[in-house]
């Protein structure tokens, strides 16, 4: 054997492993990261009047039409706090669980012309837009925070959230572990089988009505509470409410139930994204 | 003696053909069913004999059997007619798609140039756009800073350079993109028909680029171009690809002119053996036209240097008629070339015979076609045989370094010449 054979330093076949990058390839793009976090950030808003405005304006039009038709209309309960802050807790959170989730379930469909002419481990992709949503929420929360504080001194409102306070970047990377593994799940469906992309903003849509957005755990009748119950984004957003306002209904079984779910789901997605990733390209 | 950065081994790679949607679907669990429960063969996939045969017919083999080996600091071209799997093999080695069987192994950071302009968001800035497009191709943060000024510069679009791209000419486009593309540092480079877009100004900077790309020593290139000039200027070998298999490898030169010799889409020889047959009227009637290459050897291409000699037999059927022919040379695209009669002849009935060579030397490079007519009395048109021979011409250039599209129908070798007339004076000396 000659000495110059050195190792080969990459392979390619036809196998596709669960784990094909290592931990230094995706630092090594990291830049790549910011740099599309960035794009997609600035891209919202080309050529808008408004420009990141719209990023507070569009909650807020929700929460006016929410209080409206859900709280003065159908006069859904919202446990012991006030309607506006009640639906906007839920809304944000909703609205960054929704967007990251619709957002990485189309990284296929949207990325095929360059996932088609370069290499890059694709996992980067999905990451952006959920650091993209994270950005927007990051502005949101802020909003939100305000409006807290604006209650707390022109109201006699007194929110016992105590130590639970900590608890809020818990439920803030939760749900972006949710929406990272449903999204990655979904992409591969996706760009397979197409009708999945109507499932997924008809789902989104429907699965909001079974996540205590509108309306408290605790005002869900006894009865039905178990459907609720089943669903694992549930508890994350009841500790989200607990957190920054003191109000939810939350047991150590029903937290771990939500966790186990979550980390099943990503890790399971995140393999089966690793290993059809490459596949992929030639069906979409 | 280098050692090897690529090696390909039994590569293969197929497609399954048709839309993918519900059969798809039912498929994919047959073969999940049958692969992982059943751990039998992959039904659409069976090894018979040693090779690979695939049963179903509605997959397409886009690679068969590749094995290749390349080393550092080699500068590879790939040649074949479109479909014949260059971008296959290209996008497999840049970790774009997967090979269906069969491994690649290498060493080294790889680069791959598929497209111009690969990352470019119409709504970004030239300056966002390029370092958005640099990580994309997997340059470093330090490295887009550093060669920043250098980019914008061989682009040549400074003053734009924050205002969206898509304000940008297509021209303009292209050159920034390129500028971007131009600076990578990889160990490997892949390239992919770059040449295909800009005006000629912009391919010529390209392949002057590639050219002082190829030459830096450290870097390997691997090259798809159907510009055989560029292949044979740019490239120390190459590799001829036909329906996915490689049917040739080595010396670049070579290789171009074998593949060249098989392409050429010619129409030399048309032959009719009883009157019935042959076209033509109750005058005249065209034995056969061919059109014999004199060339050098008998596996050279035909290209520009390659003298052509025209025969034409036809049937007269007139007593003692004053006869001449007219040979017309057209360009592919219906433009006369030449029409060059012969003198006239007095021809009894019978078989009557004409020649004609066209020197090498003197068309340019391109498709032509040439068309006969038979006239009496050099007034009278009997008969006009239209595109009987249809010929194509490779270009030929020798220490020339520019390789855009030459000019002209004819490229003849008149004299011409350049000198010195007078050194200039010092000024001062006056």
């Amino acid at each position: 054997m000659p000495i110059a054979t050195r190792v080969w330093e990459w392979e390619i076949s036809s196998k596709t492993s669960v784990w094909n990058h290592s931990l230094q390839e995706l630092w090594s793009y990291r830049h790549l990261l910011v740099g599309l976090v960035r794009r997609n950030f600035i891209l919202n808003y080309q050529q808008t009047v408004l420009g990141p405005i719209w990023i507070l304006f569009q909650p807020i039009l929700t929460l006016i039409t929410f209080v409206v038709v859900f709280h003065k209309i159908a006069d859904i309960s919202t446990g012991a706090l006030p309607p506006v802050l009640f639906y906007a807790s839920g809304i944000v959170l909703w609205n960054f669980l929704s967007d990251s989730f619709i957002g990485t379930a189309s990284t296929f469909k949207e990325n095929v012309q360059v996932f088609s002419k370069v290499y890059f481990p694709r996992i980067i992709m999905p990451i952006s837009v959920i650091g993209t949503q994270l950005l927007r929420f990051g502005m949101q929360f802020f909003m939100l925070l305000a409006i807290i504080i604006y209650y707390s001194i022109t109201t006699d409102l007194q929110l016992q959230t105590g130590l639970w306070f900590l608890a809020f970047p818990m439920a803030i990377l939760l749900t972006a572990a949710i929406s990272l593994g449903m999204g990655l799940l979904f992409s591969i469906l996706t760009a397979k089988y197409r009708d999945m992309s109507n499932l997924v903003t008809l789902g989104t849509r429907l699965l909001m009505f079974v996540t205590p957005v509108i309306y408290p755990l605790s005002a869900v009748p006894e009865n039905t509470r178990w459907v609720v119950e089943l669903n694992p984004i549930t508890p994350v957003f009841e500790l989200f409410r607990l957190s920054i306002l003191g109000e939810g209904t939350i047991t150590v079984v029903h937290f771990f139930y939500s966790l186990g779910f979550i980390v099943v789901l990503l890790t399971g997605s995140m393999l089966l994204f690793n290993k059809q990733g490459d596949k992929l390209i030639d069906v979409v | 003696m280098s050692e090897t950065i690529i090696e390909i081994e039994n590569l293969y790679k197929m497609y399954r053909l048709g839309v993918i949607g519900t059969g798809s679907f039912k498929q994919d669990l047959q073969r999940w069913w049958t692969a992982n429960v059943l751990r039998k063969e992959d039904p659409f996939f069976q090894i018979t004999q040693g090779n690979k045969q695939d049963t179903s017919p509605e997959t397409i083999v886009a690679l068969q059997n590749i094995n290749l080996k390349v080393k550092h600091g080699e500068t590879i071209g790939i040649i074949g007619k479109n479909g014949s799997g260059k971008s296959t093999l290209l996008k497999i080695i840049s970790r774009i798609v997967r090979p269906t069987h069969g491994t690649v192994r290498g060493k080294g950071k790889i680069s791959s140039l598929l497209e111009v302009g690969t990352g470019f968001h119409q709504e970004l800035t030239g300056r966002e756009n390029i370092y958005i497009s640099g990580y994309i191709l997997g340059m470093s943060k330090h490295d887009i800073q550093r060669k920043f000024d250098e980019i914008i510069a061989f682009s040549g679009v400074e003053q734009f350079i924050d205002t969206p791209v898509k304000r940008y000419s297509s021209g303009m486009y292209v050159r920034l993109a390129f500028a971007v593309a131009a600076h990578l540092e990889p160990d490997i480079l892949i390239v992919d028909e770059v040449l295909a877009v800009g005006d000629a100004d912009f391919q010529k900077k390209c392949l002057g680029k590639m050219r002082e790309v190829s030459q830096a020593e450290s870097r390997t290139i691997l090259f798809v171009s159907h510009s055989m000039q560029a292949i044979k200027n740019l490239c120390d070998k190459a590799v001829w690809l036909h329906q996915g298999q490689m049917q040739a490898f080595g010396p670049s030169a070579a290789i171009v002119n074998k593949y060249l010799t098989s392409t050429q889409d010619a129409h030399l020889l048309q032959v009719w053996h009883t009157q019935d047959e042959a076209p033509g009227n109750d005058l005249v009637r065209i034995r056969s036209v061919e059109l014999e290459p004199q060339l050098a050897s008998p596996d050279a291409p035909l290209d520009i240097r390659t003298p052509l000699t025209v025969r034409v037999q036809f049937w007269n059927m007139q007593e003692e008629t004053v006869l001449n022919i007219g040979l017309h040379l057209f360009t592919a695209s219906g433009e006369c070339v030449f029409d060059l009669p012969s003198p006239a002849v007095t021809c009894a009935k019978g078989l009557v015979e004409g020649e004609c060579t066209i020197p090498g030397n003197f068309l340019n490079d391109g498709s032509y076609y040439v068309s006969i007519i038979i006239v009496r009395d050099t007034s009278i048109s009997l008969y006009y045989h239209e595109e009987c021979l249809r010929f194509e011409l490779e270009d030929y250039r020798e220490n020339i370094q520019w390789y855009g599209k030459w000019w002209g129908a004819v490229r003849p070798q008149f004299p011409i010449q350049l000198k010195q007339a007078m050194l200039s004076i010092p000024q001062d000396s006056i």
